[in-house]
């Protein structure tokens, strides 16, 4: 047997992989393939020789085996929305885009559970169960883009999360493409399948695990009715204090939006909702349920907005999600990230967490950080849960301004940390965050990490160089990211 | 190394086996490197919480000694106003629940036992009852987990805060794993507050046609039940005593929410109920029924007792096929899981042959039947943990990760019990 020339190897690769997926299913060619250096994460770029599109599972652990006789690195990605690097083609390889994998195999309301394809956009699920009195519980800012695969190794949430839960709460099975290319059913159509519950494990494995070809998710029902209170604050103390006191008097909002100043200017001049430019900050806070006791609720938050200062200058009553003053208040909040591109070149959005009483804390600390820096930062993110988002605005081309802005978000992250909290409460670790992870984990937890990835992906070949330390060198970031949804 | 012969009862591991001897470790640092001491003395490692669920899973496989964790109680964190508090896995549930009542909060996790129970063992073998359709699994309320290994290290996984994709989900892979993987020393949850006020409404149903009917309709109710807890007739005089209609089926709704929001549902699902015998029990008077909704599952005559899952779809054929003078069953019809349990009296093969029928029917729908509780003998032929599953295999790559001597709890889950 000869030795292949390494044009060669990569010639009979593509040929191998035409052969499962066809000439329509790749492609290799650079200009193309640019598309593909990087995700929602645009600063660490790295090109795959290949990237496809298989259509069937069969096709996917075709693909994987053949990486595999390769003896090249592959990695999973949906849409590509991820904002940590999650889909990075790290050391290049084959990119396995499942993006035609998108149907829906099955709608079952009695038993409230469907069956997805991996590639399918999150909105059209939701869609799709319009008007049978279910839905599928996590809803990303970017639904309208992202696919619930990507949902399912991100472990998303999105503004509901605080009432509902995040992805891991919704999925009950999994059909995994192990990274040897055998395939396995993960879970079952039922809870609590015998077994550890390897579920929990692989939602949020980041594609450190393998490759997800088929989800079963649980649905939940609607509510019948909700309240959709607009609280306009002076200052973004009144507003964090008035989320701490709703959270302390026991009510448990479906979601508890903030924007401060800067954002909601943004989000104003782009959408016109109404927010009033001159406040310190504003609340989305939404309660949902039983029509009964619902202005009680209502009138509870109402008291809790003034006591702090605030006032309520729209209450929005609803019985669906369709009515139009409700529609234009989410499409302010999850289009808010887009509205930045008003104020600034470039932006940087951060994904950290704190204990919900911290929250006053860390807003502090955020505005001290950015003085210290000079540098703008905004703000808008789920505040019911304590998930920040600071959006520092920067101009890429200005070298010295990025070097602030990164060491602006380190310091954010790791006032995060201290603040005994975590630095993502739903974008992930990726290939950006991977230099924290020591300091929220202990070597031994970490150690224990890697075994448990070398349980799923023995010899690291998918997903290589993500989410966990190890294995290789350790990426340093030169510049911040820059595009952002949540 | 041999068995020890009965030292004295509280040695008592399960399934006639004794331990060695009990290690009552008073913090983390000593629990782990307790294991790795006992690992080195070439014994095996049983963790035990309040003892209330030892009988789970299949016999301890060989000598080892018990590692108790009833020393290790401290509520370590409970900052009240973000609603998540840290402690020590030993606590019971009970005290567990008495500290979150003094700041008006709880945890949504029915507890047999809850003054024996530990939070531990509570999660260890992931133990619910009726409000899960309301409020969730076990799993759905951890947040954060510190555990021991058997080679003496402590791990953590998640943290303090409600929402954390940071790392793999360590509090949810121990959720459930029996002590096989490691010991929990610590446990962070998400907690509620308090419902200002609960019913029961009891409805008695003639027939299963009917209860069918009925519990199609409560999928798209105006009420939001928090419980949805089917009861056959032995069950029901087990469970609610001289409260129980003498119908062959009891329906239970449980509710809670604001006074306002209770009062509203109860008395619509009177109306949704249309003609069905009706009776209601509301705040304080509902308490004891709550629970004894919630210790059916650990109390009663049955030598043999099982967990049994399948689609909520399935669940009347299933009922019409279960013999009432044989098993005593709670179905939770929400979530298409139910308790069950043999009568008095029912043989050991008749009983063995009714399994069968069932997990057949179960898996029709991706069921799934785990006996929870029978004697010694029984298990092996029983199949405690029923026929493999496509996932073991992966699972048992897991378990190798984190405990390749195989020190942990062995014998006992699915890994180590041979099928």
């Amino acid at each position: 047997m000869s030795v292949a020339s390494p044009a060669s190897s990569a010639a009979r690769l593509l040929a191998d992989l035409a052969a499962v997926v066809g000439p329509e299913g790749l492609i290799h060619h650079h200009d193309e393939l640019i598309v593909y250096e990087c995700d929602g994460y645009v600063i660490e770029k790295s090109v795959p020789d290949v990237v496809v599109f298989p259509t069937t599972t069969e096709q996917v652990a075709r693909v994987v085996r053949l990486c595999n006789q390769h003896d090249v690195p592959f990695v999973p990605r949906g849409a590509g929305t991820s904002l940590a690097g999650g889909t990075l083609a790290v050391g290049g390889g084959v990119m396995i885009c499942l993006t035609r994998m998108d149907k829906i195999v099955e709608i079952n309301l009695p038993d409230r559970t469907a069956v997805v394809e991996p590639g399918l956009v999150n909105v059209r699920l939701t869609r799709a169960l319009a008007g049978t009195g279910f839905h599928y519980a996590p809803d990303p800012s970017s639904q309208g883009a992202c696919t619930i695969g990507g949902n399912v190794a991100t472990n998303s949430g999105g503004p509901h999360t605080l009432k509902y839960g995040v992805t891991v709460n919704h999925v009950l099975g999994v059909e995994l493409v192990l990274p040897d290319g055998s395939i396995v059913e993960v879970g079952g159509k039922v809870e609590d399948p015998p077994g550890y519950d390897l579920i929990g494990l692989v939602v949020g494995n980041e594609g450190t695990f393998g490759i997800v070809t088929k989800i079963t998710v649980g649905l939940t029902r609607d509510p019948e009715s909700g309240r959709t209170l607009l609280g306009v604050f002076d200052s973004v103390d009144a507003a964090t204090q008035t989320v701490s006191d709703i959270i302390a008097n026991g009510i448990v909002p479906a979601a508890l939006e903030m924007l401060d100043t800067l954002m909601i200017q943004a989000v104003e001049q782009a959408f016109r909702f109404g927010f009033p430019t001159d406040a310190g900050a504003v609340l989305i806070i939404e309660v949902d349920g039983l029509e009964a006791g619902m202005d009680e609720q209502a009138e509870a938050i109402r008291k809790l907005v003034l006591k702090n200062g605030g006032t309520v200058p729209k209450a929005i009553p609803w019985r669906t999600r369709k009515e139009p003053d409700y529609v234009a208040i989410w499409k302010s909040r999850k289009s808010a990230f887009g509205a930045i591109g008003r104020l600034s070149p470039s932006y940087c959005t951060q994904d950290g967490v704190v204990p919900r009483t911290k929250l006053p804390h860390i807003l502090r600390e955020i505005t001290r950080i950015g003085a210290k820096y000079q540098i703008r930062i905004g703000n808008v993110f789920h505040a019911g849960d304590g998930n920040i988002h600071p959006i520092l605005l920067f101009d890429e081309r200005d070298e010295e301004e990025v070097a602030r802005v990164i060491l602006a978000s380190h310091e954010i992250l790791e006032e995060c940390v201290n603040c005994g909290g975590s630095v993502t409460g739903e974008h992930g670790i990726g290939v950006e965050k991977i230099s924290f992870m020591p300091k929220l984990f202990g070597p031994d937890d970490l150690s224990a990490m890697v075994a448990i990835r070398s349980a799923f992906n023995p010899e690291g070949r998918c997903s290589p160089e993500k989410m966990i330390p190890g294995g290789g060198g350790c990426l340093e970031r030169r510049s911040p990211g820059r595009h952002a949804s949540a | 190394m041999n068995w020890p012969n009965p030292p004295a009862e509280h040695h008592a591991i399960a399934d006639g086996r004794h331990a060695h001897a009990i290690d009552r470790p008073g913090s983390p640092e000593d629990l782990a490197s307790t294991l790795a001491q006992r690992v080195a003395e070439g014994l095996a490692i049983y963790p035990r919480g309040g003892g209330t669920a030892m009988h789970v899973g299949g016999p301890p496989a060989r000598p080892g000694v018990l590692v108790e964790s009833n020393r290790m109680t401290r509520i370590i964190d409970y900052p009240a106003a973000d609603m998540t508090i840290s402690v020590e896995a030993g606590i019971t549930m009970k005290a567990l629940q008495a500290t979150l009542a003094r700041e008006g909060q709880f945890l949504p996790l029915d507890t047999p036992e809850s003054g024996q129970a530990t939070l531990g063992g509570v999660y260890a073998t992931n133990t619910w009852g009726p409000r899960r359709f309301g409020y969730g699994r076990p799993r759905d309320h951890i947040i954060g987990i510190r555990f021991a290994k058997a080679d003496g290290t402590l791990v953590k996984g998640g943290g303090r805060v409600v929402k954390n994709v940071a790392g793999y989900d360590f509090p949810k892979l121990l959720t459930g794993s029996l002590g096989t993987l490691g010991v929990i020393c610590e446990i962070t949850l998400k907690v509620r507050p308090k419902a200002e006020d609960s019913a029961l409404v009891v409805a008695a149903f003639t027939s299963l046609d009917a209860l069918g009917n009925t519990l199609g309709a409560l999928n798209t109710s105006a009420t939001r039940p928090v419980a949805i807890d089917v009861l056959n007739a032995p069950a029901a005089r087990h469970v609610l005593a001289e409260m129980a209609p003498s119908s062959p089926w009891v329906l239970v709704l449980g509710f809670e929410e604001a006074k306002a929001t209770v009062s509203w549902q109860v008395d619509h699902i009177g109306r949704e109920l249309g003609g069905a015998d009706v009776r209601v029990v509301r705040g304080d008077e509902a308490g004891p029924v709550w629970s004894a909704l919630t210790d059916f599952q650990s109390t009663g005559p049955g030598v043999v007792k099982l967990r049994v899952a399948l689609p909520p779809s399935l669940l009347i054929t299933l009922l019409g096929r279960i013999d009432p003078a044989d098993w005593q069953v709670q179905a939770h019809a929400g979530t298409g899981t139910l308790h069950m349990q043999t009568n008095a009296g029912r043989e050991m093969d008749q009983t063995a042959a009714d399994l069968q029928r069932l997990r057949i029917a179960c898996a029709k729908g991706g069921g799934h039947v785990i006996v929870a509780s029978c004697p010694t003998e029984a298990k092996g032929p029983l199949k405690v943990w029923g026929d493999p599953r496509p996932d073991w295999a992966l699972g048992a790559r897991v378990k190798a990760a984190l405990d390749p001597a195989g020190a942990m709890n062995p014998g006992r889950f699915f890994d180590t019990m041979g099928t």
